[in-house]
């Protein structure tokens, strides 16, 4: 990549990324923020997480691949949703998750 | 080692699998698109972004301009904005340039795990901050390596991206149950969904996760009023 084009957007995306980062922290610091904008601030975890798994899950053209590539992540998270909800380990959730998915992958290779 | 690296270290270290997993696929493919170890390693440490770094190269790839490319990215990062918010009510017990600081190098995975330590609580700005670090360093590591041994190999990054999926499935479940923030999370997956499947996957993550906390916020009197009466009923 020539370092003109590079730049351009080394520089643009990280100066946005990083106001996206920082801006709430610096403007609101110092000040108090009304019960009301604080309280939905609490909804913002679960609202995200369940964004980024929906977008892990929900492409935007989710067929391009097929049938089992699409519905291969449902199946996966399974076990996930099992484990994490016994035992709330991250590093659990992603071993079963990996070796869930591995062996389905592997699986569906088999069977085409 | 001072005991913050060692406890911060335990905490980050599922995000520096995950990170190294995905950061050798995304050093791979930005070598694919004709970027230098140096340009992959910058990237890595300045704009620090897994989902940016990989439109980037993808997208580049696709020959669309670096403006477009810019575009793209600065819209899916506008998520971190949320982030930054739900971190301010914890950072803010710090002076303000620690808390911007520790907020200047947080991603989904990080905030994750920060926001959970948070909440169960004797979590601090410092810690957080040395979380988001070795994160950070994992990341940079991988993508450089990935850069490095670039046309050697290929390999399958979906495996690597559903250790993420994972990840956040487990935060998402550790989340409280009252009815307001199922819902919250409901709505949020669902506009995600719609907005993917009619060509605005660029906003996606954003809109849907404030059409979550709307629909959270809105639904929170009933629920909370809800469960102060079972309060008081107990008493």
């Amino acid at each position: 990549m020539l370092w003109a084009d590079f730049w351009i957007i080394l520089a643009l995306t990280a100066l946005c990324t990083f106001l996206s980062r920082v801006l709430p922290v610096a403007l609101f610091a110092n000040r108090e923020l009304p019960v009301s904008v604080m309280r939905s601030l609490e909804y913002i975890p679960v609202a995200a997480f369940a964004a980024l798994v929906a977008n892990d899950l929900i492409t935007p053209d989710p067929f391009s691949a097929g049938l089992i590539p699409a519905v291969l992540p449902f199946i996966a998270l399974i076990p996930v949703i099992v484990v994490a909800l016994k035992t709330k380990s991250l590093a659990l959730c992603i071993v079963v998750g990996v070796a869930a998915f591995a062996l389905l992958q592997w699986v569906a290779t088999l069977t085409i | 080692m001072p005991r913050f690296l060692k406890k911060s270290f335990k905490a980050a270290l599922p995000i520096m699998v995950g990170y190294i997993a995905l950061g050798l696929p995304c050093g791979i493919l930005s070598d694919a698109a004709g970027m230098s170890v140096l340009q992959v390693a910058l990237l890595s440490v300045i704009l620090y972004s897994g989902s940016g770094q990989y439109m980037i190269a993808s997208l580049w790839l696709s020959g669309l301009n670096p403006l477009s490319i810019v575009a793209a990215v600065v819209m899916v990062n506008l998520r971190q904005l949320l982030y930054a918010s739900s971190l301010l009510k914890y950072l803010k017990r710090s002076p303000r340039l620690a808390a911007i600081i520790a907020a200047s190098n947080v991603t989904d995975e990080s905030f994750g795990i920060n926001i959970a330590r948070f909440q169960q609580g004797g979590w601090t700005t410092r810690l957080s901050f040395a979380v988001n670090c070795w994160s950070h360093l994992s990341w940079i590591l991988a993508n450089i390596v990935g850069a490095l041994i670039g046309s050697l190999v290929t390999i399958d990054s979906s495996i690597a991206a559903f250790a993420i999926t994972a990840i956040f499935t487990c935060l998402l479940l550790m989340q409280k149950g009252r009815g307001d923030y199922v819902l919250a999370a409901i709505a949020a997956a669902v506009v995600v969904c719609v907005c993917n499947l009619t060509g605005l996957s660029n906003l996606a993550i954003i809109i849907g996760a404030v059409a979550g906390i709307i629909v959270g916020s809105l639904a929170r009197s009933r629920f909370e009023s809800e469960s102060d009466a079972s309060r008081a009923g107990d008493a």
